[in-house]
């Protein structure tokens, strides 16, 4: 089906006549260097530090996509598919056993799934960005007939280029760099990422790739409210089965603007979604183009929880240990007389009583309360027993956030610390500026993989678990990447 | 305390409005708006732009299956068929516009048509013309919270903005969702708002339109099964708002007291004469009386005599386009329009095709246009006007101005030319008794029992004309 597909194009360009005019004027714009980048970069422009980098970010995407597909949302999603639309053997769901949808609705699933709990990567500047790319990348290559499967490189090389582009587009905004305020970032870049790279996988020619990205543009953008809230991973959900949608439609020969990247005043192309924006061109993957994950490494989480409350955790996670002394103890919230937290302002993660396991993901007050009851935070931390336990709610009712002018919204500067003031009068304090899974201070492999393991086997049986974890070690030398395919459920 | 008044009383106000208060007025209009969308749709779906968009759909199949607007032997997933149909809809830009300024049925037409054949019991005429009219109501309700969407668009195509909104709420209320459930099908659909306008004048713009049906749709279905959005989206800055630079949001009155009103009751929609943005109806008027004035004065008309042209055009840069290569480009060019008027005499559906794009003597002309910007030329479709003016070889000169051209609000289509256009459209496609049957049943909807009767009739093509134009694919 795809080789028709190709063939079909070939000749659909010598007919494309007229359009061709209006595209050639444009050839040296930004988006028409994005194009040109997604379609000429090959799988030895990948060093082996981003194929390194890039296997962890695949391998934690599955487990953390893995557990989601135990969530409510997930189900709810699943079923409105299933519903809907009737079933398609196609691609495989996560996590369950003889479940295929079409493409873009495996998509769909699969990234509700590795959002749903906020246990998947952060990048800098901020965005979730594998959940957008992964699973369209494995709905397209479930798609892909079976004598013709992407081999593990090219593979790679599509999940690449999907970050590269949303690392290159969100590096046009300086208010790319903050916690975001107005718009989820992966409702804006990661539904560009998703789109390069099924446009890469469908070896899409420079000016489809382009129109794929400005399809794109026009399915992003989901406004931050809806963070903390039910509907938030279904941000990741779209972004992943709207770029392939936009990539299957570029194929097909539809066309859009040719100055989506590109700032034309008075018509906004991606920068509608931006405060401040300046586009700079893509150099060709031959003229020394470095990949951003090269310079930037990835965040990976150690609980289920946003970014910033990894923070609070650790820092109140230090405060436990003191309270308890060497050995295992509790902390009794009767002791306490105040607990301070100096925070980054950011009025979405500020939640003194959170309601739901949503609210409680984003809630500095909640995470840093149950790392000084338990000593850490983990995925049990959020269900309804734990959340409403007494003496949690008795320990919520003493915070106050402080907003230290210090103390930049952004996941590169900030710092969180608690200080906790005794009935006695003791204060002890304690201070994170690098959390444990941090860019900064990076999951070792061994920490990476017992992650995956714990995420994994909550759904897989344990042979799946280990074989994915060999599968993803060598998917840059497998020739075929089926046995990935056949291990997700 | 989460401040979420303002989505309650948009949730309150789609559960509870009900067919008592559709007034004779809103009837009237809403009844027009869904001839003329029902027709533009019939004619869209000839475009490349629907092709495709049709193949791709065509990959997703279901057991609910709903019609195909003009196709007698394709059926689709409902959100898919409320896709292309949205899509054909906003195809050639043909479709209504209001003010502030949206393209409002199409987005919520299609995802009703859709929707209603799918329910267990059909809905009555009644009941889908209620539906419509909360869509349009929520749309120009959410419009109203900016200053910045009274004029031309620059950065959001408004459809995609509030057009998915109000496509959830017409589904919802066509569900019958409880009012929670209405407010949590804002906030989903929410999260799908927002286009970004370098996408109009291209291929894709048709899909804002035929993406908000589907969203939205989609939307309402998922908060029926109980997904949950933020129940204050409307309310928060950084929910409905981040679509606006100025955004000041106002509760809904209850939709029981008698302060009512609907906001189609205050103000009208414009319905197009010519498949191209609202703008060039203005230039078109102007282009043709200032050609009527020369041809007047000097006894003939010939090209030759025109040493150049100035059109007076408020301020706006995707309408703005001296030399347009695609049809998608010439009907978002001022130049275009009016040269077109010049050298024919009229625009009309044909003038946008690659052979009249392309023709030296249109080439000739657009090289002589010059545009102005007056200052007191508001880019905004309840101020703007447009000026014509031809100077001659021999120095003369011969200007027009159109203020409000015959379809804006301020001077509607008569029923008689609204129904005209719609025959035209739909006779492309459907057969004199599709034709006949939709004019029938769209006239006396209130008193339809069954609504599904539409569909059948939107299937009934002529074979002729199946044959004949099977050949205009991509």
């Amino acid at each position: 089906m795809m080789s028709k597909l190709q063939k079909t194009m070939g000749a659909l360009s010598a007919v494309r006549g007229i359009h061709s005019a209006a595209v050639e004027a444009h050839e040296d714009t930004v988006t028409a260097s994005f194009g040109k980048f997604i379609s000429e970069v090959k799988p030895q422009h990948l060093s082996s530090l981003v194929l390194h980098r890039s296997k962890r970010m695949v391998l934690d995407s599955i487990g953390v996509g893995l557990i989601g597909s135990t969530t409510e949302v997930f189900e709810l999603v699943l079923q409105h598919c299933q519903h809907m639309y009737a079933p398609h053997d196609i691609s495989s769901v996560y996590g369950r056993r003889g479940t295929r949808l079409s493409p873009t609705l495996a998509a769909f699933v699969n990234g509700v799934a590795t959002h749903s709990m906020d246990f998947d990567d952060t990048w800098h500047p901020a965005t979730h960005p594998s959940g957008v790319v992964l699973p369209a990348v494995l709905a397209l290559s479930d798609m892909m007939p079976s004598n013709n499967k992407p081999s593990g490189l090219d593979f790679l090389l599509a999940f690449n280029v999907g970050i590269e582009i949303q690392g290159r587009l969100m590096r046009f905004s300086n208010e790319a760099h903050n916690i975001p305020k107005r718009f989820h970032p992966p409702s804006v870049v990661g539904t560009m990422g998703s789109a390069a790279a099924c446009a890469r996988l469908l070896s899409l020619d420079h000016s489809q790739c382009s129109h794929a990205l400005a399809i794109a543009a026009s399915l992003s953008g989901a406004p931050m409210a809806n963070a903390a809230t039910q509907s938030k991973p279904l941000h990741i959900g779209n972004a992943s089965r709207l770029g392939l949608e936009a990539a299957l439609l570029a194929s097909r020969g539809l066309e859009a603007s040719s100055l989506v990247l590109d700032a034309v005043a008075g018509v906004a192309g991606i920068n509608a979604f931006f405060e401040d924006y300046v586009p700079q061109p893509l150099e060709s993957p031959n003229d020394g183009h470095t990949f951003l994950l090269e310079e930037q490494d990835m965040g990976f989480k150690r609980f289920p929880a946003h970014l910033g409350m990894h923070w609070v955790a650790d820092a109140a996670a230090s405060v436990h240990k003191l309270l308890v002394g060497v050995g295992p103890g509790t902390v009794s919230p009767a002791h306490v007389q105040e607990i301070q937290l100096r925070v980054p302002k950011s009025k979405y993660i500020n939640r003194p009583f959170p309601e739901s396991e949503h609210e409680a993901r984003h809630s500095f007050q909640f995470n840093a309360c149950s790392a000084l009851l338990d000593g850490e935070v983990t995925v049990q931390s959020f269900t309804p027993a734990a959340m409403n336990r007494p003496e949690l709610l008795a320990l919520l009712s003493h915070v106050h956030l402080e907003h230290p002018h210090d103390n930049p919204a952004n996941f590169n500067h900030m710092y969180g610390e608690v200080q906790v003031t005794l009935v006695g009068g003791d204060v002890l304090k304690g201070r994170c500026d690098t959390f444990y899974g941090h860019w900064r201070n990076p999951l070792s492999d061994e920490s990476l993989r017992k992650k995956f393991r714990s995420n994994a086997g909550v759904v897989l049986p344990s042979e799946k678990v280990e074989r994915l974890i060999e599968v993803v070690e060598e998917l840059d030398r497998l020739g075929n990447c089926t046995p990935l395919l056949s291990q997700l459920q | 305390m989460l401040r979420k008044r303002i989505t309650e009383s948009f949730g309150a106000a789609i559960h509870a409005l009900n067919t008592a208060q559709l007034t004779d007025g809103v009837i009237n209009r809403s009844k027009r708006m869904i001839l003329d969308t029902l027709g533009v749709g019939l004619l869209g779906t000839r475009t490349a732009v629907f092709n495709k968009a049709l193949m791709y759909s065509q990959m997703f199949t279901s057991e609910e299956r709903s019609t195909v607007w003009g196709k007698s032997d394709i059926i689709l997933p409902p959100h898919f068929a409320a896709f292309v149909n949205g899509i054909a809809v906003h195809s050639m830009d043909f479709d209504d516009t209001w003010h502030p300024a949206t393209h409002p049925s199409g987005a919520v037409l299609p995802a009703l048509l859709a929707l209603a054949e799918t329910l267990p019991s059909q809905p009555s005429g009644l009941d889908l013309l209620l539906a419509f009219n909360v869509g349009i109501e929520v749309q120009g309700r959410l419009m109203r919270f900016s200053r910045e969407a009274y004029n031309i668009p620059e950065r959001f195509h408004p459809p995609s903005v509030v057009g998915v909104m109000g496509s959830a709420a017409a589904s919802a209320k066509l569900l019958g969702l409880s009012p929670a459930q209405c407010s949590h099908a804002l906030a989903i659909a929410a999260s799908s708002a927002g286009a970004p306008l370098a996408n109009a004048a291209t291929q894709t713009k048709p899909l804002h339109i035929g993406n908000a049906a589907r969203r939205g749709l989609e939307a309402a279905q998922l908060a029926q099964i109980g997904l949950e959005g933020n129940p204050a989206i409307l309310d928060m800055d950084s929910g409905f708002g981040v679509y606006y630079k100025d955004y000041t949001p106002s509760a809904m009155a209850d939709s029981a007291c008698s302060g009512f009103r609907w906001t189609l009751e205050n103000q009208n929609v414009a319905v197009k004469r010519i498949p191209a943005h609202l703008g060039m109806h203005w230039v078109v008027d102007a282009a043709l009386a200032a050609r009527a004035k020369l041809e007047n004065t000097v006894g003939y008309f010939d090209l030759s005599q025109i040493r150049h042209i100035t059109l007076r055009v408020p301020p706006s840069k995707y309408v703005n386009c001296p030399f347009p290569a695609t049809e998608h480009q010439a009907r978002h060019s001022f130049q275009f329009n009016a040269c077109s008027a010049l050298l024919d005499n009229k625009v009309t559906v044909a003038s946008y095709s690659e052979a009249q794009i392309n023709r030296p003597a249109l080439k000739e002309l657009l090289s002589k246009v010059k545009m102005e910007t007056p200052k007191d030329n508001q880019p905004s479709f309840d101020t703007m006007y447009c000026e014509a003016e031809i100077e001659t070889d021999e120095g003369q000169s011969y200007a027009a101005r159109c203020d409000t051209f015959y379809g804006h609000w301020r001077k509607p289509l008569s029923d008689k030319d609204l129904v005209g256009k719609f025959r035209v459209n739909a006779s492309s496609v459907l057969s004199t008794e599709g034709v006949e049957g939709v004019i029938d049943v769209v006239g006396n909807i209130e008193r339809v029992s069954d609504c599904s009767i539409l569909g059948s009739y939107l299937r009934m093509t002529s074979s002729s004309h199946a044959q004949l134009y099977s050949t205009r694919v991509l």
